[in-house]
């Protein structure tokens, strides 16, 4: 795994009054075991794996509790889980990354919601929305509204995320409704501190066994059953939420001077609703402000008599909801109409209907509402000023600096072992022409980005395969699909490569095996070899796809840039028909490094002979053509200003970040690309052949060496 | 109303930009201050740009549980106390979105460049001018502090995000003195004493004290005062000297004083249509670029050429040090070379040249095959084989590659002589179209198809009368175009519109 979170589990066992201080993600995690769950389980994903991968390292505190906890394979697997709960009061949580992983998931969570839980369930969603997410923009809510589960967005405080955590079970079993609860980026990462109490042991759980099977035909998803529990979920579940959401206060409401307007929020946005307050003097440091504010930690189901309770009497409310469609703003002014309110709503009329609410986006929207709301006792004029200044400072940068910023997007990691296969694709291209290549979710996404631009759609995590059937008929020669060893397990087996098989699709399939879920933290997955307690799973793709009826496969390794060119085009115009599968395996380079490196400190430190490799370029020999970066795009291969004063363009270098992969001279061989680069071997702790050689080789060397005056001269 | 210090640190991924907010936040911490910090590592972690916001309240007597201030999430344009970017077009993208402001933003920043994927992999000159984004921060921050903090880590062998805490540290601009912060490196507990050293050579930068960096722009060599040098001294004017000397030697270097002659010989044609042209000033901005694109096509990269620039005495020197080899340490080195039918027939004998390349025309087979050689320099062997085929220098002159090449040189300074006649930019513009001959293999072919492509669509029309009415323009956005994709689709685009605009010329030529 990326990294050990030995340090964090220590602070999964602090008890009653205690101090615990760390990012949101991991003070949820600490209310799970304060809630008593039985069972903890769910899928990678920013901005939620962190929970995944200190449970995997907390195993000691979960066994000792019975608590069982289960790495799955995909968010559908996570999302059945839960049926524990169905059937029996056991409290259990999954996490997993929103809305993908719910999309995923949503089979199960839909049979689950209509089922319903006798013990408190929790679906924990990263929602990766705006900025910095790597997923489709969509939001979880219309999951919530659609199965009738409940949503809530508590308001990133560690001491509220940790309350809301636990009262979130009262509210599932109170309302026998699994309960969604969604976390933001920044919330999931944000430091910070609250009291503990001590963990609860679950009643029912390894330690405490079940010996008596419930059966209850009103459970099972069949008719008449379904009809029964859609009425449960209309007539019982969903007044009791509505109840307890009111009853215990799950919602905030601030009370502020100027009481002819407030602002209704979903609760993930108050911390930022406060700052575009705050900076137009309208709240202070401790978040007392003007403006009456009502916090919806509970965003789905809303409840009536509390939204009337706040609106009543003000002439303007503003509602700030992130994302489209506007759900809440909708729900709202249907709320007013039925309380036969008349308070005016504003929302995405003054605030965008998509995209991320940053600070300043809130602050012009806060500003737009008050100005159109004219508050009693707020003085207008500051607040246009505030918003034109923020527009003088960004247009006088814009001036200044000339030119937009050269964007920076993520890309493979120095010495990635996926890199070269991209870089034999477009060698490949060279020859045959441009190829449809139906690309996947992963770190090998990032070949749709500079330098490679390889990848004509993306579809799903593991859906490469499937997503080329209908595509490979249409053209003139096989497309190519990608696939990661993640999304393999995920679910690219069954529905690419079986399913391939199956309907003898004639098409070529790529799978990155680079050993784990590399995207989302190195997490590892059957073909590891191992699980997360170290166990060998005795699991390999290989003998997957053996096993489903793949005949043409092979395997090679990825930095053989001219195997790969020569395996693809093999299986570009082999006249075999049938599904073509080349395994492209190498270890990922960031595990590796971290594998490896303390390994060489160690040997060098015991003044072992340690061989170091390294790349460099030639710079008299280069003419600033950069082919070579348009073939690779490693960060660590660079350019940098020519010190020959004749050349205009930047030759080519490779910098100290360089781990040796090959690829740089693989690619110059592959390509013909140019006689510019070389590879250097440093012997460190050199021993006395080494040495005796070297003072060998220099002295005739020394001989060899012409001492011309051209040769002197030199450039 | 006292209100959160807030700092936001843009990093680049493995730069340690996490550990310095985690340094950030311990010192906060331990001074007993409300302190918040939040992140986007997402995938951003790889490679790409990103970026931590930290916000600390600067009142020790402030709750710090029930009744705890509202700290943001969320960087505000305007509101931003300190920006700490690690790499200089970071410093400018922060400035972009707003948040270095005159009225309170401390600017810390390195001053080396990380370039981006698009500035790498232009065809020829990508780099975006950095120079204004130093003017601007000059203008826009309350106070910049800009060094190449990135150098003085690696002095001090440890990550860049030491030295810029160094650098906060004496910026004396948090709520926590220097010695929480130093306290905090080492609460770290990893690699403390290495970020030490960079945390002080840190404060001591910005403190004006410690080594500058004084990497002054190389000055061109003296030219000598005797033999071609002294004939160049005297017959050329002084604004050509740097570069056409450069070019002097550099064409000596490649073949034979001879060779270096008739360079001169060359350029003085060039020389005197300047200065019957009369460009204003005394620059003589025509003959100083026909220099410098003169010498790097007489000195062409053949295999020769390679094998010499291979074998030279510095070159051994040169690598280790690139690499970081220390003194005892053998290094072996490896070149990878992969000529093919081309470089072979390049330096055959003109007509034997010819007759392998009509056989070699023929085969498709015999265009592919290319026979690598994986030399190593460091063994005697392998060092034997360069010397061998730099030794065929000599032999250049017969070579069918010399031969083509002079004839293409040769041509080429005839159009920019019959372009001065049209006016003094369109020369400067045919000068500069030798900036597409580069590369080796295919690179070097695809650059001498766009420099015929660009003779042939605009350069000779115009000589005709029939190409575009302002030919100079045209032809550096040709030049442009050639350079924006290495498929030649800009370069299409821009010869059609070429083309259009000069039939329409013609046509009304006609009428």
């Amino acid at each position: 795994m990326e990294r050990s979170f030995a340090r964090e589990v220590e602070k999964l066992k602090l008890g009653d009054g205690e101090l615990f201080e760390g990012e949101g993600i991991l003070a949820i995690t600490k209310a799970l075991l304060q809630s008593g769950v039985s069972y903890v389980g769910g899928y990678q994903g920013a901005p939620v794996s962190h929970l995944i991968d200190v449970m995997a390292d907390a195993r000691s505190i979960l066994d000792d509790m019975g608590i069982h906890f289960e790495a799955c394979p995909n968010e559908a697997a996570a999302a059945a889980m839960c049926a524990a709960s169905i059937n029996y009061p056991m409290r259990g949580a999954v996490v997993w990354k929103s809305t993908v992983g719910t999309n995923v998931a949503s089979d199960a969570l839909s049979n689950l919601a209509s089922a319903g839980v006798k013990g408190g369930t929790l679906i924990i969603l990263g929602e990766d929305y705006g900025e910095g997410a790597s997923i489709i923009q969509e939001r979880s809510h219309a999951f919530a509204m659609k199965s009738q589960m409940w949503l809530m967005d508590p308001r990133p405080h560690h001491p509220t995320m940790v309350r809301l955590t636990e009262q979130a079970f009262e509210l599932s079993e109170a309302s026998g409704t699994p309960v969604m609860m969604e976390f933001r980026i920044r919330a999931c990462h944000v430091h910070g501190r609250f009291r503990t109490s001590d963990n609860k042991r679950p009643a029912i759980s390894r330690n405490d066994l079940l010996s008596e099977p419930d059966f209850d035909y009103e459970r099972i998803c069949l008719p008449p059953s379904t009809y029964t529990q859609e009425q449960d979920k209309v007539k019982r579940r969903f007044p009791a939420a509505v109840d307890l959401v009111r009853d215990h206060k799950l919602n905030e409401i601030f009370a502020g001077a100027s009481d002819d307007v407030g602002i209704v929020m979903q609760g993930g946005l108050y911390n930022s609703v406060i700052r575009a307050l705050q900076q137009l003097g309208l709240a202070d440091a401790f978040g007392r402000t003007d403006i009456p504010l009502y916090v919806l930690n509970v965003t789905y189901p809303l409840v009536p008599d509390e939204v009337a309770g706040f609106c009543a009497g003000k002439r303007a409310v503003l509602v700030v909801e992130e994302g489209q469609p506007a759900f809440l703003e909708d729900a709202l002014h249907a709320l007013l109409r039925k309380a036969d309110l008349n308070t005016t709503l504003v929302g995405k009329d003054v605030l965008p209907m998509a995209g991320e609410y940053t600070a300043e986006v809130l602050l012009n929207g806060l500003v737009a509402f008050l100005e159109g709301a004219v508050p009693d006792g707020i003085e207008l004029a500051p607040l246009g000023a505030e918003v034109a200044r923020i527009a003088r400072i960004k247009a006088e940068a814009a001036e200044l600096l000339g030119a937009p910023m050269p964007k920076r997007p993520p890309g493979f990691c120095t010495g990635c072992p996926e890199r070269p296969v991209f870089s034999a694709i477009k060698l490949l291209e060279r020859d045959m022409g441009r190829i449809h290549v139906a690309a996947d979710i992963g770190c090998h996404t990032f070949s749709t980005l500079a330098p490679f631009n390889i990848g004509n759609s993306v579809l799903g995590y593991g859906l490469g395969l499937a997503s080329s059937t209908a595509v490979g008929p249409a053209f003139d020669k096989r497309v190519i699909s990608i696939m990661g060893d993640g999304g393999f397990w995920h679910n690219g087996l069954t529905s690419g490569v079986t399913s391939a098989v199956f309907n003898k699709n004639d098409s070529i399939l790529l799978i990155m095996n680079n050993g784990y879920t590399s995207a989302t933290g190195q997490q590892y997955i059957p073909s590891t070899g191992k699980n997360f307690a170290n166990e060998p799973t005795g699991q390999d793709i290989e003998h997957a796809l053996r096993g489903v009826g793949v005949k043409w496969l092979k395997t090679i390794t990825t930095y053989r840039v001219g195997e790969m060119k020569k395996a693809l085009k093999e299986a570009m115009t082999t006249k075999l028909p049938g599904l073509k599968v080349i395994i492209a395996e190498s270890e990922c380079q960031l595990a590796r490094q971290r594998r490896i490196k303390p390994l060489i400190r160690k040997q060098l430190a015991a003044g072992k002979r340690v061989v170091r490799t390294r790349f460099g370029v030639d710079e008299n020999v280069c003419t600033g053509d950069h082919a070579c970066i348009r073939l690779s795009g490693c960060p660590s291969l660079t350019v940098k200003p020519s010190s020959d004063p004749l050349r205009r363009d930047p030759v080519a270098h490779v910098d100290q970040s360089c781990v040796g992969c090959g690829l740089c001279g693989e690619v110059a061989d592959a390509a013909v690309l140019c006689p510019s680069f070389y590879r250097a071997e440093i012997v460190q702790n050199p021993g006395l052949g080494d040495r005796l050689l070297a003072a060998v080789r220099r002295r005739v060397i020394g001989w060899l060496t012409p001492k011309s005056p051209n040769a002197a001269q030199a450039s | 109303m006292t209100r959160p210090v807030a700092i936001l640190i843009a990093a680049l991924g493995g730069e340690g930009g996490g550990v310095l907010t985690d340094w950030l936040v311990e010192a906060a911490t331990a001074e007993g201050l409300p302190v918040q910090k939040t992140s986007i590592p997402g995938v951003a972690q790889r490679t790409g740009a990103t970026t931590y916001y930290v916000e600390i309240y600067p009142d020790r007597d402030a709750p710090l549980d029930d009744g705890a201030p509202v700290l943001g999430l969320y960087p505000s344009p305007g509101g931003i106390d300190l920006m700490v970017a690690s790499e200089l077009v970071e410093a400018g993208r922060a400035m972009e979105m707003g948040f270095v402001t005159p009225d309170r933003t401390t600017l810390v920043a390195s001053s080396h460049r990380i370039y981006a994927i698009g500035e790498k992999t232009a065809l020829g000159d990508g780099l975006i001018d950095h120079s204004r984004i130093v003017r601007a921060a000059g203008t826009l921050a309350k106070r910049p502090i800009l060094s190449d903090f990135a150098a003085l880590a690696r002095e001090q062998g440890t990550v860049i995000n030491a030295v810029i805490l160094g650098a906060i540290a004496e910026a004396d601009i948090l709520p926590v003195g220097a010695e929480r912060l130093e306290a905090a490196i080492r609460a770290g507990g990893v690699a403390v004493e290495a970020s030490l050293r960079g945390f002080n050579a840190g404060r001591a930068s910005v403190r004006g004290e410690g080594p500058k960096a004084t990497a002054a722009p190389a000055r061109p060599r003296a030219l000598s005062a005797s033999g071609l040098e002294a004939q160049l001294q005297a017959e050329f004017p002084a604004a050509c000297h740097a570069i056409l000397g450069e070019g002097l030697r550099r064409v000596i270097d490649f073949q034979d004083p001879a060779y270096g002659a008739l360079y001169l010989d060359r350029m003085q044609r060039i020389l005197a249509q300047e200065q019957t042209l009369g460009t204003a000033g005394g620059e003589f901005p025509l003959t100083r670029e026909t220099g410098r694109y003169l010498a790097l096509w007489m000195a062409y990269q053949d295999v020769i050429r390679v094998a010499d620039q291979k074998s030279r005495p510095d070159r051994l020197t040169a690598v280790r040090a690139e690499v970081g080899a220390k003194a005892d340490e053998p290094v072996r080195i490896s070149e990878f070379l992969k000529p093919g039918i081309e470089e072979i027939v390049s330096v055959l004998p003109a007509g034997l040249g010819r007759t392998v390349r009509r056989w070699a025309a023929r085969s498709e087979r015999a265009r592919q095959l290319h026979f690598t050689m994986r030399l190593r320099t460091d063994s005697i062997s392998g060092y034997l084989r360069l010397r061998l085929l730099a030794g065929l220098r000599g032999w250049r002159r017969r070579s069918l590659r010399f031969e083509e090449e002079q004839a293409g040189i040769g041509r080429w300074l005839e159009l920019i002589e019959r372009a001065g006649r049209i006016g003094p930019d369109f020369a400067m513009q045919v000068a500069e179209l030798a900036r597409l001959i580069k590369g080796y293999g295919d690179t070097h072919e695809r650059g001498r198809a766009n420099f015929e492509l660009l003779i042939g669509g605009i350069v000779e029309p115009a000589l005709t009368g029939q190409g575009p009415t302002d030919p100079a323009r045209a032809l550096a956005d040709g030049i442009a175009a050639a350079l924006a994709d290495d498929k030649g689709t800009a370069l299409h685009q821009a010869l059609e519109t070429t083309g259009e605009a000069s039939g329409d010329g013609s046509r009304r030529n006609v009428a």
